[in-house]
């Protein structure tokens, strides 16, 4: 899968993001050749990021173990990463390809894209009052899996519902009903 | 409430209306009190999502990471402490470093246009290229910079002795700043500036062996 630049990704960055991205640069061709250290400081920089993404997407009780596959993939994989883009960049779309293969065996997979809004109901009450209001990250987790996952891509990550169509073998007009159904879902657990 | 409108809120939101839609819709909006708020609330929760904070797992997840990808206990664990400490000789030695290369790349650039397409003879007391084994623990590089070597020397007879020699200058320069490098991160492991100078000088030799041996036409 050719490897893209996610929107909202590329912009939630540091103001010293260029000398960040030249440090992981020499730090990716380091473990590239072998050095251990250096693969260490990528994880540590980016172990929080890739795990929130895997937790938001399939789930906590499988996170920590895809989050492991992530790096280890990552590992072997780094002789292809050439710099063109910054490596969480890299990361990112590498662990989002990890995961969706994941899904398989997971049991998320594409049939599982109810386009109905019914299925959202458990989600949507509203709260009786706002001290009950769930926690938005909670909210997300109870989302169904195909308003979950396009919503975890588009709003929180940001990729386009062209990516998302194609990274998670559905329609753009699935793509872009199943993010609407999450936003209307979740905007009842909005604090008040 | 929810109107026909209510389902084209996100693709407003997005942008993603054709404007004749978004004409419509907003004249809608202008009169329903209750799409303007469902709009409003859908708002917040794009604004939410993209505020979220990444959270680190419970557990440290290297050690398993580490041991998957077999990397062995001395490999581990250092202290993460990203600061630029370089003193101005260091800088002053990039400096001259980076000057020599970038005019051994402008003659490399020159000189190959004058590569003659024949093999041509060769001096018996030819340069020897350098030895590819001087960065113990580096193991692709190495294994890279070896291949890349060999390639060369089977193509080295298409080359004059001339170009060779330029090569091998080049070649030396960077060893040192790789070498230099190496000294310098070894008593500041975390130092960026030397981990992002070191990387740039290996990428540099591979780099410049590939061409040599595309020069010498040794590869496929």
């Amino acid at each position: 899968m050719e490897l893209t630049t996610p929107g909202v990704a590329t912009l939630r960055r540091d103001p010293d993001q260029r000398a960040l991205r030249d440090a992981e640069t020499a730090d990716a061709a380091l473990a590239a050749s072998g050095d251990g250290r250096a693969f260490e400081r990528l994880y540590r920089t980016h172990v929080a990021r890739v795990h929130s993404l895997v937790r938001r997407m399939v789930g906590p009780d499988h996170a920590d173990d895809i989050a492991q596959d992530v790096f280890v993939r990552a590992w072997n994989k780094l002789a292809t990463f050439r710099g063109d883009a910054a490596f969480g960049t890299w990361l990112h779309r590498l662990a989002v390809n990890v995961i969706l293969a994941r899904r398989t065996t997971l049991g998320t997979e594409r049939g599982r894209y109810d386009d109905s809004a019914d299925v959202l109901d458990d989600v949507a009450g509203r709260p009786a009052a706002p001290e009950l209001s769930m926690d938005f990250e909670e909210a997300i987790g109870r989302l169904p899996d195909g308003a979950r996952q396009v919503f975890v891509l588009h709003d929180i990550e940001g990729y386009r519902h062209d990516e998302i169509a194609d990274m998670l073998g559905i329609v753009t007009g699935t793509s872009k009903s199943q993010l609407h159904h999450a936003r209307m879902a979740l905007r009842r657990h909005l604090d008040r | 409430m929810k109107d026909q409108w209510t389902d084209r809120l996100s693709e407003y939101l997005d942008g993603e209306l054709t404007a004749p839609e978004r004409t419509t819709l907003e004249a809608h909006l202008a009169s329903c009190e209750g799409c303007r708020t469902t709009l409003e609330e859908v708002r917040r929760v794009v604004t939410n999502a993209r505020a979220l904070d990444d959270r680190p797992p419970a557990a440290d997840l290297w050690p398993a990471v580490a041991a998957r990808i077999g990397l062995s206990p001395r490999e581990k664990a250092r202290p993460v402490v990203r600061r630029f400490s370089f003193t101005v000789p260091q800088l002053a030695a990039a400096s001259v470093v980076l000057a020599l290369l970038s005019a051994g790349a402008a003659w490399l650039i020159v000189r190959r246009g004058t590569v003659p397409t024949a093999p041509v003879a060769v001096a018996e007391r030819a340069p020897v290229l350098l030895n590819a084994s001087a960065y113990p623990g580096d193991a692709r590089f190495d294994a890279q910079v070896a291949d890349l070597e060999r390639a060369l020397a089977r193509g080295r007879g298409r080359l004059d002795t001339a170009t060779v020699r330029v090569i091998e200058r080049n070649l030396r320069i960077i060893d040192r700043a790789i070498r230099g490098a190496q000294s310098a991160l070894a008593a500041d492991p975390a130092n960026s500036y030397l981990n992002l100078h070191l990387a740039q000088e290996m990428r540099r030799k591979l780099e410049l062996l590939r061409q040599a041996a595309t020069l010498a036409g040794a590869r496929s």
